[in-house]
């Protein structure tokens, strides 16, 4: 399986967890990003493995890992594109 | 309709989660503003007792970190990093840099004078959620005449051009004093020219430990109305913005504050120690001390107190901290926010008056049905 570049948190983006969601503060752009828990759950755990965030997703969740893993894979790719996640070249 | 992210704000701080903090990272400072309310002297203040010996010495850098550490364990999100000056302090880059790596939404206040292209290029870099800037004038001798640093207001509009080239987030703020009542507008169109949204504010602070030298320098009335019948000022605080019901502000319920020397404060207004960072866990003051539960029983309570005893109160906001400090009793208005609603409360009245309508209705603000 293609693993795809190792991500980790844009320091560009200021974040934290308030009431159970996650609330990310683009800093360069000006623009705020609320994510719902599913998302927040992904956010935090965002620098592990896709497979690992999957498998935690199915299990609470009561999905496929199948179905979790694509949406994750979905989600990290947006967060990607957003530039919340770079690559990480450590 | 609130966004998501206030409402989400607003259920962090009715359960007591701070989101806000503010670290005055020293006292020392590049202008000498003649009502500036660090404990500290500065030129031509007329101070009836000298400032405090500080106890101790400033937090090191070590310890700021630490604190920034215990921040963000607790959550907070918006760090303000405010002086004195901040950006003269020696470790100002370290300390920024920190609060950055530890995801903080980074808010630094400065007056830019001391601004330069490498300073404005480690900005950019530091890519902070925003930079507010103070203004006093529209032109240097009027802002002179409060910073008294000759230079001042030239220094402060190049660092505008640097800051508006890099494209970095900045507000202009204006504390509305009788040397600056005439520029208002003026200093609007400063901000309009770089596209900076710019907030007036017309109360004046007193200092840290009680001095009144500030008053001195307070705004007519004529300027305060001209503040509130002049579409296009911006002025915080509008009582018209909060819901029957809501605490006051944030002061116990989602802010704190920290001094150059680890006092931990009710918020940046709010001068009471509630504890030191050398002696205590921040979050062990936040959840213990009996001082800070008496704030957010105040916080509660205000609104409803300044309905009670106030005859204007649809115009008069109320900064229990201010209070605190001038009169040892936080339920009632400052003078200053008294006099502003009488005078806001006219302007109210003749622009209806003009527009041939009801009068406003004291209560709520708005005209009787």
């Amino acid at each position: 399986m293609d693993k795809g570049p190792k991500l980790k948190r844009s320091l560009d983006v200021s974040w934290r967890t308030i009431e159970g969601q996650a609330v990310l503060i683009f800093n360069r752009e000006g623009e705020v990003q609320v994510l719902n828990e599913l998302g927040t759950f992904v956010w935090e755990h965002a620098e592990e493995a896709l497979e690992d965030i999957a498998g935690n997703i199915a299990e609470t969740y009561e999905v496929t890992f199948d179905e979790a893993l694509a949406d994750t894979r979905r989600f990290i790719e947006e967060l990607a594109a957003s530039g919340a996640l770079v690559e990480c070249k450590d | 309709m609130d966004s998501p992210l206030a409402e989400l704000l607003g259920k962090a701080i009715h359960s007591a989660h701070p989101i806000f903090a503010s670290i005055e990272l020293t006292y020392a400072c590049n202008l000498a503003c003649r009502f500036c309310y660090n404990p500290v002297q500065r030129k031509n203040q007329q101070r009836k007792e000298p400032p405090p010996a500080p106890g101790s010495p400033p937090l090191t850098f070590d310890e700021i970190v630490d604190v920034l550490d215990q921040l963000k364990a607790m959550g907070v999100l918006y760090l303000t990093l405010t002086g004195g000056e901040a950006i003269v302090h020696p470790r100002f880059w370290d300390i920024a840099g920190a609060a950055k790596e530890r995801s903080f939404a980074i808010r630094v206040f400065t007056n830019g004078a001391s601004i330069t292209e490498s300073t404005a290029d480690r900005l950019a870099e530091l890519a902070p959620y925003c930079i507010e800037i103070s203004l006093h004038g529209a032109d240097s001798s009027t802002a002179e005449a409060l910073t008294q640093s000759k230079g001042s207001f030239e220094r402060q509009m190049k660092a505008l051009i640097l800051l508006k080239e890099r494209g970095l987030r900045v507000y202009l703020k204006c504390v509305v004093t009788r040397l600056v009542e005439d520029q208002l507008e003026q200093i609007k169109a400063i901000g309009d020219r770089f596209d900076f949204p710019v907030f007036f504010d017309p109360v004046l602070t007193i200092s840290d430990d009680g001095e009144v030298y500030p008053l001195e320098l307070m705004a007519s009335d004529e300027a305060i109305r001209l503040l509130y019948s002049t579409s296009g000022l911006n002025i915080g605080n509008s009582p018209f913005e909060r819901e029957p019901g809501e605490f006051n502000c944030t002061v116990g319920t989602g802010t704190i504050h920290i001094t150059p020397r680890g006092d931990v404060q009710p918020c940046t207004q709010w001068k009471e120690s509630i504890g030191n960072v050398r002696d205590h866990r921040i979050a062990d003051i936040w959840q213990n001390s009996p001082l800070l539960e008496k704030v957010r029983e105040v916080n509660r309570n205000l609104p409803g107190a300044i309905t009670r005893t106030v005859d204007d109160h649809a115009f008069c906001f109320s900064c229990p901290g201010l209070s605190q400090l001038r009169s040892g009793d936080p339920m009632r208005p400052d003078g200053q926010y008294l006099r502003i609603a009488r005078i806001r409360r006219r302007v109210a009245e003749e622009e209806r008056t003009a527009q041939g309508k009801i009068p406003v209705n004291s209560v709520t603000g708005f005209a009787d049905s």
